[in-house]
């Protein structure tokens, strides 16, 4: 395991650091994540001392690991972040929006070059030359040339104001990496390692030669090289990918290191900083003269004798005036998704084997089986709790979703020219971790779409009257026994006439007689957009509808509300599929239903005074002053009926979707945890079924969705 | 056994010290910052303290000129574990009272060899 | 052409590894299918019901712990009615994409057929639509009608797919 890297910062002969990479990769990654949002927060004019340390720390963290771990490439890049963060938090320097822009783009670039490490693929990474150059710049007291955008968006049309226009009023847009942009000659430092005959280096050189056009090449005496290696000067147009490519003919990616020429001369440099040689012995540390507890030429009595009087009797020293803080870090540990997934199942399975046995218990005759009656009651206690703190393990908050908004929005904002100020409600609110991975991309595009189609640009909405800086809003609340996030923005809004000439365009029949709440619907159709430009980020007409099909895939829905010229809102709303959950069981006929507790509100016997009809046969019920519709199951369910005594005699009142219904039973049979089981797995989707449960006795029941059920009355 | 008290907000850091230091023989305690470190401080007493620099809460340098008031460790030998040797960093390290400093990164040798000159 | 389909069934079976298939009757006729595509063999439970699916599926099952739809083949194929006794059996199928029962007749036993014992079927009337019929297989007196029963219970009229 030791030989495989090869990167020795310092590893000693006995030694094998790699046992701790994986917990340095993860740690930086946090630091990483914590700085990002660090500065994403910095308020550049009044900036906090505070914040300023704490990203000075999170490089400064990230250096110390990378050089000790023989990271280099990290270890440099992270030196160069330090120093910028050095002189801001010592108030050298005024922070602006460029220095946060190169310290996020350089915060990325190491996240790309730690991934490289972690799979093996060194070499590979982003050339961080520019970026280096970039902060180089800052710390020097340039302040830097506006630099031209490099992409430009597809126009289909002439589209009024391109980002270029507005540069000054925006956030620089993001020049691209040295190594992508085609074109520039570019100075380079290749090292060509491992080599297993010379050949192989005169052969890349050759390329060189016989290739027009390719660059030059010169070959570089180093100090540092090692026999199975060469180095070379190499000025070039190229891309780092199709040097390698090119290169592949002769030696392998591996043994190709790529540098730009400016970092490694400052490599040279760099070393000296970190390890400087020091005095007494010239290798990095050293001792005060006369300092407390320092060695003596002699073993000295004085001192072991002060460490055994310190150490015989601990004093309880008088706690110095601390102001008390809160414990450094919360205890956690990390633990595999797997095996919080089993924990889950097997808790369900305890769920239903208790089931059976209260089940198979009710006809014990409690004064001959009291104790075991006892038993089986706190057992039913144990598993609700077991099953609470179970579920409650695969929560987490919102804000782990929300978090990667601001940054994904500042990009797009500053590449589109606009502003935006995002705004977050109801990060605590908790979901299951499942479902947050699948509600990631549809929320995305949401947002991204706010931005792109909805914010207008800074201009238009002085025009319209409107504050510059648009707002886009994420919020995420529950409500019964679901979660809703919406996306709102203070945008332009939909056009009502331009979407429905594009549906009759895609040969669509609309009616101009379709409710406002319909229009919107229509752009979930494939393919539909009505964007003017179709810029890189969405438009393209593959969103809405793969949003609306994954929402529903999770059994949720998606609404919109729009107000032309004033915004607009989109809500998703998704039931909290637990896998176990509360729920109440009603007889219809002989058949058994499962409804979520979650939505019940009450229940009560049939009163038929109470009961109006309307229209053909919809049916009303007042309940104190509301009115609710009314369902029969028997009749959305098409349950026969076997027994003519039995009717529908039970009301249950149900909240869902927003809105209250009546549900028309036979009977309530009683309340009880199920283990929800999923219907499609082995068939299909079942209108107005949510999925399945195993009943006590074995048998399967449906559970009802209720959402499904309040939007099948307002038809 | 001498016990030596570890101090650095890095977990890496801290677990490469941690397994070098008890490979060698010596009781670790590990300390996230410099406040956790002067509590444990409190309570017990240490033959070693090493000490990152830049930490939250209470930095190297802090915790340093702490403890030097606190009567079990006006002796004790103090590392700054550190990333720059520079004048001024020494210059601070002595007048807060640490012993000594190794800069960083350095490896588990070095590390053994300059504690084994501060600890018996 | 014959050849041709005789090659097809040469592959079938031989890229099967067996050729050993499971038979079941389902009125006149003996039908067989790859055993390794059955998991068990069960009686028959009154299923949960479920409402608005075409008459043929029964509803669902918990097969320890799993939810299994069960479908009759006799209704889908037999157009009679079919009854349920405490001889009904059901054959429980592990397919690639679900597991799922289907009510038969009757179960016969398990047979192993050899190449020259199967024959192309490409005109032959059965009451299972002939997509998935493989061929024909004949043993001592009887016919079997060899079925993809993967590919026939995938099909859309099946109403196992939405």
């Amino acid at each position: 395991m030791a030989e495989a890297h090869q990167e020795s910062g310092g590893s000693g002969s006995d030694f094998d650091l790699s046992q701790f990479y994986q917990i340095f990769f993860e740690e930086a990654g946090e630091n990483l994540d914590q700085m990002e949002q660090m500065l994403l927060h910095l308020n550049l004019d009044t900036a906090d001392d505070e914040e300023l340390n704490g990203i000075f720390r999170c490089a400064h963290s990230i250096k110390g690991g990378a050089a000790t771990f023989g990271f280099s490439d990290v270890a440099e890049l992270t030196h160069k972040m330090e120093s910028l963060l050095d002189k801001l938090r010592r108030h050298e320097l005024k922070p602006t929006s460029a220095m946060v822009d190169v310290l996020l783009e350089s915060a990325d670039a190491s996240r790309a070059l730690l991934a490289c490490h972690q799979a093996g693929t060194v070499g590979q990474g982003p050339a961080t030359g520019e970026l280096v150059r970039r902060i180089q710049a800052f710390v020097a007291g340039e302040v830097p040339p506006v630099p031209p955008t490099v992409t430009a968006p597809v126009v289909l049309q002439t589209a009024p104001a391109l980002p270029v226009k507005s540069q000054t009023a925006s956030p620089q847009a993001t020049p691209e990496a040295a190594s992508a942009t085609a074109g520039a000659m570019r100075q380079l430092v290749i090292r060509l390692t491992k080599l297993q005959h010379p050949e192989q280096a005169n052969a890349v050189m050759e390329l060189f030669r016989d290739i027009p056009g390719l660059g030059e090449i010169k070959s570089l005496e180093a100090p540092d090289i090692a026999p199975d290696e060469r180095v070379f000067d190499v000025n070039t147009s190229s891309s780092n990918e199709d040097l390698l490519d090119l290169f592949a003919f002769h030696v392998a990616r591996e043994q190709v290191i790529i540098q730009d020429a400016a970092l490694a001369a400052n490599q040279a440099v760099a070393p000296a900083a970190v390890t400087a040689v020091d005095e007494p012995a010239g290798t990095g540390y050293g001792f005060f003269d006369g300092a407390p507890g320092a060695p003596q030429p002699h073993p000295a009595p004085t001192s072991s004798t002060a460490v055994a009087a310190g150490s015989s009797k601990p004093v309880a020293a008088p706690r110095a005036s601390v102001a008390s803080v809160p414990q450094p870090e919360a205890a956690t540990i990390r633990v595999a998704i797997s095996k919080v997934d089993q924990l889950i199942n097997l808790v369900g399975e305890l769920v239903i084997t208790q089931a059976m046995l209260a089940q198979n218990s009710r006809l014990l005759d409690p004064a001959v089986y009291q104790q075991l009656l006892t038993g089986l009651s706190d057992l039913d206690r144990n598993t609700r709790d077991l099953q609470e703190s179970v579920m409650s393990i695969r929560m987490i908050p919102m804000s782990i979703v929300f978090s990667r908004f601001p940054r994904m929005l500042r990009d797009l904002a500053g590449k589109l020219g606009k502003k935006v100020d995002f705004v977050t409600q109801g990060e605590a609110t908790e979901l299951d971790k499942g479902l947050v991975e699948k509600i990631t991309d549809p929320l995305t595009h949401l947002v991204r779409n706010s931005c792109d189609h909805g914010i207008e640009l800074p201009a238009d909405r002085v025009r319209a009257g409107k504050p510059e800086t648009g707002t886009i809003t994420l919020s995420a609340a529950h409500q019964g026994g679901s979660i809703v996030i919406e996306v709102r923005d203070d945008g332009k809004g939909m056009s009502r006439q331009k979407i429905l000439d594009k549906a009759r365009e895609r040969g669509m029949e609309v009616s101009d007689q379709l409710s406002d709440a319909e229009v919107w619907q229509l752009i979930f159709a494939p393919g539909f957009s009505t964007a003017e430009v179709v810029t890189d980020v969405s438009g393209r007409g593959v969103g809405m509808d793969v949003v609306k099909r994954n929402i529903s895939s999770l059994n949720g829905t998606v609404d919109i509300e729009s107000h032309e010229g004033l915004g607009m809102r989109v809500s998703v709303r998704l039931p909290l599929t637990l896998a176990i959950m509360d729920g109440m069981s009603v007889g219809v006929g002989n058949e058994v239903y499962i409804l979520p507790l979650s939505s019940v509100v009450e229940s009560f016997q049939v009163r038929s005074e109470a009961i109006s009809t309307v229209g053909q046969d919809a049916q009303l019920v007042k309940v104190r002053d509301e009115y609710m519709p009314v369902i029969e199951l028997e009749k959305v369910f098409q349950v026969p009926r076997f027994d003519s005594d039995k009717s529908s005699d039970m009301m249950v009142v149900i909240e869902a979707d927003g809105s209250r219904v009546v549900l028309l039973v036979d009977e309530l049979l009683g309340q009880q945890q199920v283990v929800v089981k999923n219907l499609e797995t082995n068939y299909r989707k079942v209108p107005n079924v949510s999925g399945a449960t195993i009943l006590g006795d074995g048998k399967v029941a449906l559970i009802l969705d209720t959402g499904a059920l309040v939007r099948r009355s307002r038809h | 056994m001498p016990v030596i008290l570890t101090v650095d907000d890095s977990p890496s850091m801290r677990r490469m010290v941690s397994f070098t230091l008890t490979g060698a023989g010596y009781e670790v305690v590990e300390a996230v910052d410099g406040m956790d470190a002067f509590e444990k401080a409190q309570t017990r007493s240490f033959d070693l303290v090493l000490t990152d620099q830049n930490m939250p809460r209470l930095d190297g340098l802090g915790l340093t000129r702490k403890l030097r008031e606190h009567p079990n460790f006006k002796t004790t030998p103090i590392l700054m574990l550190t990333t720059e040797s520079s004048d001024l960093m020494k210059q601070a390290g002595r007048s807060a009272g640490a012993t000594g400093w190794l800069v960083k990164p350095f490896d588990p040798v070095r590390l053994i060899e300059v504690i084994k000159k501060v600890v018996k | 052409m014959k050849d041709a389909v005789q090659g097809e069934i040469r592959k079938e079976i031989t890229s099967n590894r067996t050729s050993e298939y499971l038979t079941f009757r389902l009125g006149q006729e003996e039908y067989g299918i790859d055993i390794l595509k059955v998991q068990e063999i069960r009686g028959y439970e009154s299923p949960t019901r479920i409402a608005n699916a075409p008459s043929f599926i029964k509803g669902v099952v918990n097969l320890r712990g799993t939810i299994v739809p069960i479908v009759d083949m006799r209704l889908k194929f037999n157009c009679k009615s079919a009854n349920y006794d405490a001889f009904t059996v059901v054959i429980v199928l592990n397919l690639q994409h679900r597991i799922v029962g289907i009510v038969v007749d009757s179960v016969s036993d398990v047979m192993s057929l050899t190449v020259d014992q199967i024959r192309s079927a490409p005109d032959i009337e059965s009451i299972i639509d002939s997509d998935s019929v493989i061929g024909l297989g004949a043993l001592d007196n009887r016919m079997l009608i060899l079925i993809d029963i993967e590919k026939l219970m995938s099909s859309s009229d099946m109403g196992l797919i939405i």
